[in-house]
């Protein structure tokens, strides 16, 4: 009898430091990029079988609760902003000079025509909280030796993905690779990382692609110019007001 | 060759003799004839009244769905249908219009470049379908200008936009104010922009009237950076039988790099429903023929046995058995003639009647119709097809109950049947 609790309590123990060291591995690799305040500057090309477009954007992030992007390119959108305030998104339009903030019947629509939905700009920051995470793994990415880590959301969590793949860089924490699989275990898609390039003192992949698996000839890359972190940026900075002014 | 002359002659004339025995033998008793009619009669009538409910409700469907939106026939981009995004637009040349016009049957060609955007007023926000028309054929195709409850119609090369009651009511909006439209436009571009409303439509299912937006096609390619591109072209014809028959010309014309769809293909959902309902119908019309059968039965039943007594008397004098029956058998078919016949006079008069004025329902029923999409009205169709099968079955059901004296005139024992036994 004492044996076996003994095995139980080791078995569980064992379980839980795993897990631990997952969940660990995945917040390093998240406050990598994330940090816990950021300022970027990067393109958006969406390529599509028939057509391609690229948007030049800068954004602020304030972890995880706030960002706001604003568009410098093509001209016919400049100064076009996407504001995110923890589950809302608001878009300003100087065109006609409007706020609107999106309807969650809107939120699983494609963000500026990208493959990314308006929704992943609002839950971003929760691979850290929503998700268990266990440790599947080893595999070489980009000629790295990484942990291959899976995610599963949490029951109570308001997730739409069935479970992710993450491949994190044992050396540097760097995430390379995403695969976002639907509840059927379906892939559906892949958010691959290259051109590890260094940005205020840290090593990241400034070239990520968006490959939506299930549809071919459709991709969405990002290229980042500029990345800074802990930057001081006030939570009034992220204000309907400042949409409008912030250039 | 002589002798078979003669006897065709004398056939006929005997043919002819039955006839007039048994349309005598009909009038000799009017009530009874007239009991034995007025059973078909009102299963004919009932039969086609039901009948034509169920048919004018599919027809209705059909009718809706292909007039409001998709037309018999529709040209559009390749995987349009399927994936329903701007970047399978095609663009609309004049010469192709001109040339489906042309085509026999055609009666509405209506280019359409329809998306779905965020409509804005104040802090009010709603997702909708806007779809950019061409107002001429649009309002002659849907009857588009007929709803407009207030303001104006939408012009050609106006900037303005119709909304649909309940979406105005939603935003708060009114005739005179501007709504923003905020959405993406073709491949990709952001589409942007303050737009006055012209004009109120008014629709009596909710799912439209909650929704629709609509603006001039110039006005529409515009915004959405689409400029001389549609979505669709919709093809309205006279008829429904002639779209098979129209499909190769209307795919001549269109050329490749479309897709040319009927009705049919693009609305699978309401052909398997019709279908479905059609089973339903089946049972209620077979129990529908039980009943009336029965009654049928029953009255010729009873008339065999008020006869028994003639009967017997016909034949101890020397009438041949199966003279009797002949002339049994053409009552039999004159009564359920002159009772389907009367059934459809009847009918055709009250249908028509109901074809083009439909009884609108109302209370709790009527709003569980409009929930599903469906304006709460009974229509009936006044198809040529509904009187005469409906009669024709009918009819046989009459004419098959007949055969019931023959089986009792073959057994029949003149003494007994004289003594009224049988």
């Amino acid at each position: 009898m004492p044996t076996i609790v003994v095995v139980l309590l080791l078995l569980v123990f064992a379980g839980s430091l795993r897990a631990q060291d997952a969940r660990e591995i995945v917040r390093r690799a998240n406050d990598l990029m994330r940090g816990s305040s950021t300022y970027s500057e990067f393109s958006m090309t969406i390529q599509k079988p028939e057509w391609s477009r690229t948007v030049v954007l800068k954004a602020w992030s304030r972890e995880p609760d706030y960002s706001l992007v604003y568009v410098t390119e093509p001209a016919r959108d400049r100064g076009s902003v996407t504001l995110k305030r923890k589950n809302e998104v608001w878009n300003w339009l100087p065109s006609v000079q409007r706020v609107i903030k999106i309807p969650p019947s809107m939120m699983l629509q494609s963000w500026m025509g990208s493959d990314f939905t308006n929704d992943d700009l609002v839950r971003q920051s929760s691979i850290v909280d929503d998700y268990t995470q266990t440790i599947a793994g080893e595999d070489t990415m980009a000629g790295r030796t990484c942990w291959k880590i899976e995610l599963t959301p949490k029951p109570e969590a308001g997730v739409v993905w069935g479970k992710l793949h993450m491949w994190i860089s044992q050396t540097g924490y760097l995430e390379l690779r995403t695969d976002f699989y639907d509840e059927d275990g379906t892939l559906i898609k892949k958010f691959t990382g290259s051109d590890i390039r260094t940005f205020d003192g840290r090593s990241i992949a400034s070239h990520w692609e968006m490959v939506p698996v299930q549809e071919p000839g459709k991709m969405t890359v990002l290229d980042y110019q500029q990345l800074k972190f802990n930057v001081n940026l006030d939570q009034s900075f992220f204000s309907e007001q400042n949409m409008k002014r912030v250039r | 060759m002589r002798t078979s002359k003669h006897a065709a002659a004398s056939s006929r004339g005997l043919n002819f003799f039955f006839i007039q025995l048994a349309w005598r033998n009909l009038w000799r008793n009017k009530r009874r004839t007239l009991i034995a009619g007025a059973s078909v009669f009102f299963a004919v009538f009932l039969a086609v009244a039901m009948s034509s409910v169920q048919t004018g409700q599919h027809e209705y469907m059909i009718r809706s769905a292909v007039g409001f939106y998709t037309g018999h026939i529709q040209i559009h981009g390749l995987h349009y249908w399927e994936k329903r995004s701007l970047d399978q637009t095609i663009p609309l040349d004049p010469a192709m219009l001109d040339s489906l016009h042309f085509l026999p049957h055609v009666v509405h060609v209506v280019p359409r470049l329809e998306t779905a955007a965020l409509i804005s007023h104040g802090n009010a926000t709603r997702v909708s379908p806007v779809i950019g028309i061409a107002p001429a054929p649009e309002d002659a195709m849907t009857g588009l200008g007929k709803r407009i409850i207030r303001g104006s119609p939408l012009l050609q090369w106006h900037s303005g936009a119709l909304l649909a009651e309940g979406l105005a009511r939603l935003l708060g909006v009114d005739v005179g104010d501007s709504v923003v439209v905020y959405g993406q436009g073709y491949q990709g571009v952001t589409a942007a922009a303050m737009i006055p409303v012209s004009g109120i439509v008014q629709f009596p299912v909710p799912d439209l009237n909650n929704a629709m937006f609509y603006l001039p096609l110039g006005h529409a390619q515009e915004l959405l950076s689409a400029p001389g591109r549609v979505t669709g072209v919709a093809l309205m014809l006279d008829n429904d039988d002639d779209v098979d028959r129209l499909l190769p010309a209307v795919r001549r014309i269109a050329g490749s790099g479309v897709e040319v769809m009927t009705w049919r293909q693009m609305l699978p959902e309401l052909l398997q429903a019709i279908q479905a309902d059609n089973g339903g119908t089946i049972i209620m019309l077979l129990i529908l023929y039980v009943v009336i059968g029965f009654g049928i039965c029953g009255t010729v039943m009873m008339m065999t046995a008020e006869r028994t007594r003639e009967f017997g008397i016909t034949i101890a004098l020397g009438m041949k058995r199966w003279r009797l029956m002949a002339i049994t058998m053409f009552e039999a078919l004159m009564v359920s003639m002159m009772g389907a016949c009367g059934g459809i006079l009847a009918a055709i008069p009250v249908i028509l009647y109901f074809s083009y004025h439909p009884i609108w329902l109302g209370g709790d029923y009527a709003k569980a119709m409009l929930a599903y999409g469906v304006e709460p009205i009974v229509p009936f169709s006044n198809d040529p097809m509904v009187f005469l099968i409906q009669g024709i079955i009918v009819f046989f059901m009459g004419a098959v109950s007949g055969l019931y004296p023959l089986f009792v005139l073959r057994r029949l024992e003149p003494v007994r049947a004289m003594r009224g036994e049988r």
